[in-house]
């Protein structure tokens, strides 16, 4: 009578082959997604595509071969070589400097619209989640609203009508103050980017956040779990959390590149970060206008935007499939 | 005799965008220890949400508007929720329909089981384990030790429902309630897990609930049965008692409805026209007299009360039914049959 599990359960289950079950208790599912991911070799590249990338965002700039702001008029649109590992670009400045930079721009603006888009969809997301009645209703109509204009339009729009009202806020503020931190324009740009990319992006996080909150409270193993006994606080850490958490990640990884893309093609429309700082998106920019006779000023960025993009589609997938035991084979 | 829960007047309403449900009206039941008591109804006739009220398991849109339910003496329903926490698991543990999604899916079955008893018998997660592997084999799960790492989608139907009894007698409650657990198991396994239970009853001597609409389920199982409908109890009599001698007119079709097997091919199985009330009125009329071919003006009037049927006890178990009308008075004239009424 205890035959029906092998005869009818998932047959060819293979025996788990990992450490004691006593020793490895709440880390188990992270230690055997770790397991998986690294199983994953198109994943185990996207991650050391992303590690280089975090690498060059910090160090990168120190250790430079060329200051990325130092023009070389002598030596313009040189092709590569030794001195120029991806040649020069109009001005004469060395373009892998500038494309080592254009990491650091890229990742400073992908974490922090991640960060703050995150934030806001976490907040609202399980406050609809958990408070439902009209707070969800409200909530929901805004994220469709909201998911309802297309993104770049409404970057674009964000972008434009808050640039020059906070470029005269600052240049009055300078002129009262003489503080020469309200010239920093740079920064304003910087935040204005974060703004729009967080404003386009917080309304999937809040979605999914709200329908993993949702399906979750209401999941018969919560019940069940309730029904034993097992404490809120349990439920919460081993129950909800960690069921929660796996597309959240998953959305995560997807989300930080899909930033990348949209600041590069901000940068593009020269409504993102705008040179001299360079940003792999203004770099392609410049690039296009040229790219028949100098190919490499558009190459080199556009190249490693390409393979940063799908490194993080990589990442994500694999995560996926290694935080869902459900896929496990 | 032994009470071990009594359950008084317990109403339970859902808040629904016009008014309420009204889902538990009225609903008073006793439970002696070591008694298996089976509870049957259709869908949607408060069986379910009865035993979640029990232990404040509602979801957030339900209330308990009134009612008591003693265990060994004390209201579950005014328990600090701490203290309620300390019996749910340990005192009165609950069974599910379904054993697919009644398990965490990214916890494995050894972690999971030893929850309760780390929780409520303070064991250590490696004793927790040990106890597990025992529990498993109790219930039947071949090689327990190994499937204690398994996570819950490597495990079939039967198994997993095998491992959800298991979790609930870890801590060896006094109270078992299953709330449909053979429901979305074939038949054969069906037949395992109710032989499963009566073992384990003898073996823990829990008393348990079985909720069921399946009456077939619980005629070698229960010591005693109460017919739910519409929310409210209709009948309630001891088991033997109910089969030979159904006295509501709900509970007398329902039977009819029950393929025997020891009958000719040639009867057609009777079906209840009409479909139950929505309830979302409070009851103020027997909610049965619209299917009920025995209806009287009274009925439509007046809801009736749960009471003793005069004269039938046995060994002391009052055969009770909340009805205006005694069928038996009725049965002279000829019932119309039930045949192709339906078709």
């Amino acid at each position: 009578m205890s035959e029906d599990g092998a005869a009818m359960g998932t047959g060819a289950a293979p025996p788990v082959e990992l450490g004691g079950l006593a020793t490895d208790r709440s880390a188990s599912l992270w230690h055997d997604a770790w397991d998986r991911l690294i199983a994953n070799k198109l994943a185990v590249a996207g991650m050391v595509v992303i590690g280089v990338l975090l690498l060059a965002a910090i160090f990168g700039p120190a250790i430079s071969p060329y200051d990325f702001l130092v023009q070389d008029l002598e030596s313009r649109n040189q092709a590569p070589s030794a001195t120029h590992w991806l040649g020069t670009d109009d001005l004469g400045r060395d373009v892998f400097s500038r494309v080592l930079y254009g990491a650091r721009t890229a990742t400073i603006v992908a974490l922090s619209t991640t960060l703050v888009a995150l934030a806001i969809g976490v907040a609202l997301g399980s406050l609809a989640g958990y408070a439902g009645g009209r707070t969800d209703s409200f909530v929901s109509w805004l994220i469709d609203m909201t998911m309802s204009v297309p993104s770049l339009l409404l970057a674009v729009v964000v972008s434009i009508s808050l640039k020059a009202p906070v470029a005269n806020w600052m240049e009055s503020m300078y002129l009262t103050t003489k503080n020469t931190v309200f010239r920093q324009t740079f920064w304003a740009d910087f935040v204005l980017v974060f703004g729009a990319l967080a404003l386009i992006q917080w309304p999937s996080y809040a979605r999914l956040i709200r329908g993993q909150v949702l399906t979750l409270r209401n999941t018969n193993y919560v019940l069940a779990a309730r029904s034993l006994g097992v404490p809120t606080s349990r439920v919460l850490s081993r129950y909800v959390i960690p069921n929660a958490l796996g597309p959240v990640i998953v959305a995560v990884s997807a989300g930080l590149g899909a930033a990348m893309v949209l600041e590069s093609a901000f940068s593009f429309l020269g409504i993102g970060v705008r040179p001299p700082i360079p940003s792999w998106g203004n770099m392609i920019s410049d690039g296009l206008r040229v790219w028949h006779l100098y190919p490499h000023l558009l190459a080199a960025p556009a190249a490693i935007l390409g393979i940063v993009t799908v490194a993080f589609g990589f990442l994500g997938d694999g995560l996926n499939d290694a935080l869902n035991p459900r896929q496990w084979k | 005799m032994d009470t071990l829960l009594d359950v008084r007047n317990l109403e339970t309403r859902f808040r629904v965008r016009k008014g309420y449900v009204y889902a538990v009206n009225d609903v008073s039941f006793q439970l002696q220890r070591r008694e298996v008591l089976g509870v049957v109804g259709e869908s949607g006739c408060g069986k379910s949400v009865t035993m979640l009220s029990l232990l404040r398991l509602l979801p957030p849109a339900a209330r308990i508007e009134k009612g008591q339910a003693l265990f060994e003496g004390q209201d579950l329903l005014q328990m600090r929720a701490r203290d309620l926490r300390h019996v749910r698991g340990a005192q009165i543990a609950m069974v599910f329909q379904d054993p697919l999604t009644s398990l965490n899916p990214v916890v494995r079955i050894g972690v999971q089981m030893a929850e309760p008893l780390i929780y409520h018998r303070g064991l250590s997660m490696t004793a927790a384990l040990a106890r597990c592997a025992e529990l498993l084999s109790l219930v039947g799960v071949a090689d327990g030790q190994s499937r204690l790492r398994d996570y819950p989608h490597q495990l079939s139907g039967g198994m997993r429902q095998r491992v959800m009894i298991a979790m609930a007698m870890g801590c060896q409650p006094k109270v078992l309630i299953a709330d449909e657990p053979t429901t979305a198991l074939d038949v054969t396994i069906q037949a395992q897990i109710v032989a499963l239970v009566k073992e384990l009853r003898d073996q823990v001597q829990a008393a348990i609930i079985w909720i069921t609409h399946d009456l077939s389920v619980i005629a070698g199982l229960a010591d005693r049965v109460i017919v739910m409908y519409a929310g409210q109890v209709v009948e309630e009599a001891p088991v033997d008692d109910l089969y030979d001698d159904p006295r509501h007119p709900y509970t007398v079709k329902l039977l009819g409805a029950l393929p025997s097997a020891g009958e000719a091919r040639k009867r057609r199985l009777t079906s209840i026209p009409g479909s139950p009330p929505d309830l979302v009125a409070p009851p103020q009329f027997c909610s049965f007299f619209p299917r009920c071919e025995h209806a009287i003006e009274q009925c439509r009037n007046e809801n009736p009360v749960l009471e003793p049927v005069p004269g039938v006890t046995t060994e002391g178990v009052h055969h009770r039914i909340a009805c205006w009308v005694d069928i038996r008075d009725r049965q002279a004239s000829p019932a119309p049959d039930g045949e192709d009424r339906h078709s």
